[in-house]
């Protein structure tokens, strides 16, 4: 379904156009090379692509037009009723119809084509055909020519529509024309709509959007209605009659009270009365706009009693709703033009409509679906006893304290706007300045002194910072001279001396290490210990560490060799043959191979001779890799197919064998083999 | 968002660039070059299509040309003569009126005799038999060639059903066959679409007349109900002639014209 965004419709080309457009791409996109002396078959299967391509383009594109253009039954009824104010149903679904016919039309004249196609027995007979099809097809999309305009223009206006969503909460403003409509949307959104002092400014609808209580609001701007019978409205007063009546929002209905409108309070109050069937079920607020002109008050006592008619029936409504029943809440007075009572008028639409909303899912079903996601934990009473809230009564004082202070105090800003605003009048910053004296509140900071930044001399506490620094530099020197005692006061013993001071040396270093970790711990990766890239975990340091606590490491190093990476590779040598008993536990003799296959283990650093192989891989021992070696490198040689007896040998068996030297080139040039 | 008529709104709050007239009017001014640098480069198709329209616009200009013209030239006065009058230059000629008259009839005569009608066709060009039939090899090996296949346009009457195949000579494909064809009346000057009732001639021979076959030039029956036709007496016309003024097989439908 297409959503209220029209502005997705691909631009419907004009039938010459779209003629050309289709004429052309047959053109280049088909071969266009066939002589007459090709096979039948090969021509007629070359015309018959012409034909097939080209009824497949005409398909392609009138298929884009008839599926991108709405339906106007499947689109909300408010867009569905106000396309058919702007665009006439009938016209718009005789267009669609037309495009769809063009469509089966050109499908079946590509059919009969092909079929008679199969008949051709000539070039000329299967290139008329062909001409035909083509200059069929072309017929059909010539007569719907009128059609395609239609639908472009049509795209164009609906691409400006604006775009309502019918199912959000939205305010509507209706009223005679000239009323000051298109001004309080002004002032309360940032939609942009032409404010002129002639009737009929606004033709279409236009839509805004403003914020309460952290929600958004539509705020949608109507043309002014006239009062007239229903059947003789114009197109223009029939938009805003579409949205009074598909729209689900709250009504401000526009009074102007002064007459500068030139229609009298008693013909809006007549309107009031026509277009009140369209207001049922709606919260609906009259404002008398314009009273900067003329006064709510100042009114005569028949337009008083036509106010206070429309001020009961709106009454009525909120009373059908949510029983309020205040007048404020339904007859707001205000004026565009001082913009004094827009802002209240705003929050009381939108306070009604929000409470009517809320109210409706309450009632429905829906709100089954979120009462269950939401739970207001209280804690379980565990007796009886009452407890309320306990406010300390300082902070009691002290809150109506700081209230009255806020009132009473005058800010710069407030100062400012009384003076004429931003650009007019200019904030005294200097006027609370702390300072010794206060007759250099006004005076002029130099910037630069003797050739130095004052900036860089001047700090608030900077008298304060020059005592500490004197008395730093005092203290260190005597610092340094007791560095290693005084604890607690008692003196150590020489050996609990130097442990203090390996103490000191490992803390220092921990936290050397700890710094350097935290300094760049997030930009450094984090290598984990198995991959000893720093060559950390070494034996010779376990040795050291081990031997420093006073344990033997001759152990855990052997240990630790016997599990090394480089013993891996090595293939555990059988023990010697004759064992039948495998009762051999202490196997202290091991054989020769064993032995040396351990030593080498233990100097690592000694590389391999040259010529040694490494049974590993899958293969069982040396001799099988070195056999497999071996294969790998003949295997790469090449092949001796010219029999030559050796690398110098350079004899051609034949100097021009035919196989070389007999056909032809595919393109007739044969200057050289 | 741009709602409404926001470009319009913008240029007349705005206004326009300050050499927006300037740059209108030169843009165009090179309108006409860049037109006949496009017509001068363009090669292939594109190119012969531009030439053909502009040649059209020449000749439609020059016409307009010529018909304001028209009252600044001078032309021959033509004296008014009465019915019946001799114009002024045939004073001293001799009257050949009745005679003349007297031959016209002698011709029809003539031509009611030799069977000659007044068609708008009367003369097309012969189909030979080779053209018409397409040899049908048939038979174990292929070597049997006595069947043919009609490779023009044909009609087949509604209650057609063809002979048992082992047995028929002529094969008059389905795709082939046409039941419609496009009338054209030649004084209404409009066409219409009216179904085939029969072919009544072919000039190419009566064996391809009484196969149905339309070529160039046959007259073909059709059905003109559509047109309300009535005679004098008031019974309703519903059959007339048409002589076929295409070639179906390489058009892929038929036209014709009308026999009042």
């Amino acid at each position: 379904m297409v959503q209220y965004n029209f502005k997705k419709i691909t631009v419907v080309p004009n039938g010459k156009d779209f003629i050309d457009i289709i004429l052309s791409r047959t053109q280049r996109q088909t071969p266009t090379v066939v002589h007459k002396g090709y096979a039948i078959s090969r021509l007629r299967s070359f015309y018959m692509r012409k034909v097939k391509y080209t009824q497949t383009n005409f398909h392609e594109k009138l298929s884009t037009i008839i599926d991108e253009f709405p339906r106007l039954g499947d689109i909300h009824p408010f867009y569905g009723d106000l396309l058919h104010v702007l665009y006439n149903k009938d016209h718009y679904k005789l267009a669609l119809g037309q495009i769809n016919t063009a469509r089966n039309l050109i499908g079946k004249i590509a059919k009969d084509y092909v079929k008679l196609l199969k008949y051709g027995d000539s070039l000329y007979r299967c290139k008329c055909l062909k001409v035909a099809a083509l200059g069929r097809m072309c017929t059909v999309l010539k007569r719907i020519g009128p059609s395609l305009a239609y639908l472009e223009q049509v795209r164009q206006h609906m691409a400006r529509l604006p775009s309502i969503d019918p199912n959000t909460r939205t305010i509507l403003i209706c009223g005679y024309p000239n009323v000051g409509k298109s001004s309080f949307i002004n002032k309360i959104t940032r939609a942009d709509v032409d404010v002129q002092p002639y009737a009929f400014t606004t033709k279409s609808l236009f839509v805004g959007h403003t914020d309460y209580k952290y929600l958004r609001y539509q705020v949608i701007d109507t043309p002014g209605i006239l009062d007239r019978p229903f059947e003789d409205r114009n197109i223009i007063e029939m938009c805003s009659i579409t949205a009074l009546a598909h729209l689900r929002a709250a009504i401000l209905f526009f009074l102007d009270i002064s007459g500068s409108c030139g229609y009298t309070i008693a013909q809006q109050a007549a309107l009031f009365q026509s277009i009140k069937s369209l207001f049922l079920n709606k919260p609906l607020i009259v404002v008398c706009n314009k009273t900067d002109l003329q006064p709510l008050d100042g009114l005569s006592e028949d337009d008083m009693k036509l106010v206070n008619e429309m001020k009961a029936d709106a009454l009525k409504t909120a009373i059908g709703q949510g029983g309020e029943g205040t007048d404020a809440d339904v007859l707001l007075t205000m004026s565009a033009l001082t913009e004094e009572g827009v802002i209240a008028v705003k929050n009381a639409a939108c306070e009604r409509l929000l409470n009517q909303r809320v109210e409706i899912k309450m009632k429905s079903k829906k709100i089954n679906d979120c009462l269950n996601r939401f739970h207001v934990a209280v804690p379980k009473p565990r007796d009886q006893k009452e407890r309320p809230v306990c406010i300390p009564p300082a902070v009691l004082e002290a809150k109506a304290k700081q209230a009255a202070a806020e009132e009473k105090r005058k800010t710069e800003k407030d100062l400012e706007e009384e003076n004429g605003g931003a650009g007019v009048y200019s904030m005294n910053l200097r006027k609370h300045y702390i300072l010794a004296d206060d007759e250099w509140k006004e005076d002029i900071l130099p910037e630069i002194l003797d050739g130095h930044n004052v900036y860089d001399f001047i700090d608030p506490d900077i008298l304060q910072r020059v005592e500490e620094l004197e008395r730093e530099e005092g203290l260190r020197q005597a610092e340094d001279e007791e560095d290693d005692f005084e604890m607690d006061g008692t003196e150590l013993t020489p050996e609990q001396q130097e442990a203090l001071i390996k103490i000191r040396r490992k803390k220092s270093v921990l936290i050397n290490q700890h710094r350097i970790k935290k300094s760049t711990a997030e930009s450094r990766p984090i290598v984990p210990r198995k991959f000893d890239k720093d060559r950390q975990f070494t034996t010779e340091r376990m040795g050291r560490e081990l031997s420093s606590r006073g344990l033997d490491p001759s152990l855990a190093i052997n240990r630790m060799r016997s599990r090394s990476a480089s013993r891996t590779g090595r293939k555990r040598e059988r023990s010697p043959e004759g064992r039948d008993d495998g009762m051999d536990i202490d196997d202290d003799t091991p054989s020769k191979k064993q032995r040396l296959s351990r030593s080498r283990s233990r100097s690592r650093s000694v590389s391999r001779p040259p010529h040694e192989v490494v049974p590993g891989e899958g293969l069982r021992d040396s001799a099988q890799k070195i056999k497999a070696i071996k294969l790998a490198k003949k295997s790469v040689k090449k092949r001796n197919k010219n029999a030559k007896r050796g690398e110098a040998d350079r004899v051609i068996p034949t100097l021009k064998p035919k196989h070389l030297y007999t056909g032809k080139r595919p393109k007739g040039k044969t200057d050289r083999r | 968002m741009p709602q409404g008529d926001y470009i319009e709104r913008s240029i007349k709050e705005n206004g326009r660039r300050l050499d927006y007239e300037e740059r209108k009017r030169k843009k165009a001014a090179r309108e006409v070059h860049k037109h006949s640098q496009k017509a001068q480069k363009t090669l292939g198709i594109k190119g012969k299509m531009i030439a053909k329209k502009n040649y059209a616009e020449k000749a439609q200009m020059k016409r307009t040309l010529a018909m304001h013209e028209e009252s600044t030239s001078r032309r021959k006065a033509d004296d008014n003569v009465q019915e019946g009058a001799v114009p002024a230059y045939l004073l001293d000629r001799e009257n050949t009126a009745r005679a003349k008259i007297l031959s016209n009839t002698i011709k029809q005569k003539r031509k009611e005799k030799a069977g000659k009608w007044d068609v708008p066709l009367p003369k097309v060009r012969p189909v030979a038999e080779d053209e018409m039939f397409k040899v049908v090899r048939t038979g174990k090996r292929k070597t049997k060639q006595w069947k043919r296949m009609v490779t023009k346009a044909t009609f087949v009457g509604p209650g057609f059903t063809r002979k048992p195949p082992k047995y028929e000579r002529f094969i008059r494909p389905t795709g082939l066959r046409f039941t419609k064809a496009h009338v054209t009346h030649p004084e209404l000057k409009c066409t219409f679409n009216l179904e085939i009732i029969g072919v009544k001639k072919n000039p190419n021979g009566p064996m391809y007349t009484s196969l149905g076959v339309i070529t160039k030039g046959s007259i073909i029956e059709v059905n003109v109900s559509e047109l309300g036709l009535v005679t004098p007496a008031g019974k309703v016309v519903w059959g007339k002639y048409a002589q076929v003024t295409n070639n179906p097989e390489n058009d892929g439908c038929i036209n014709a014209v009308l026999l009042v």
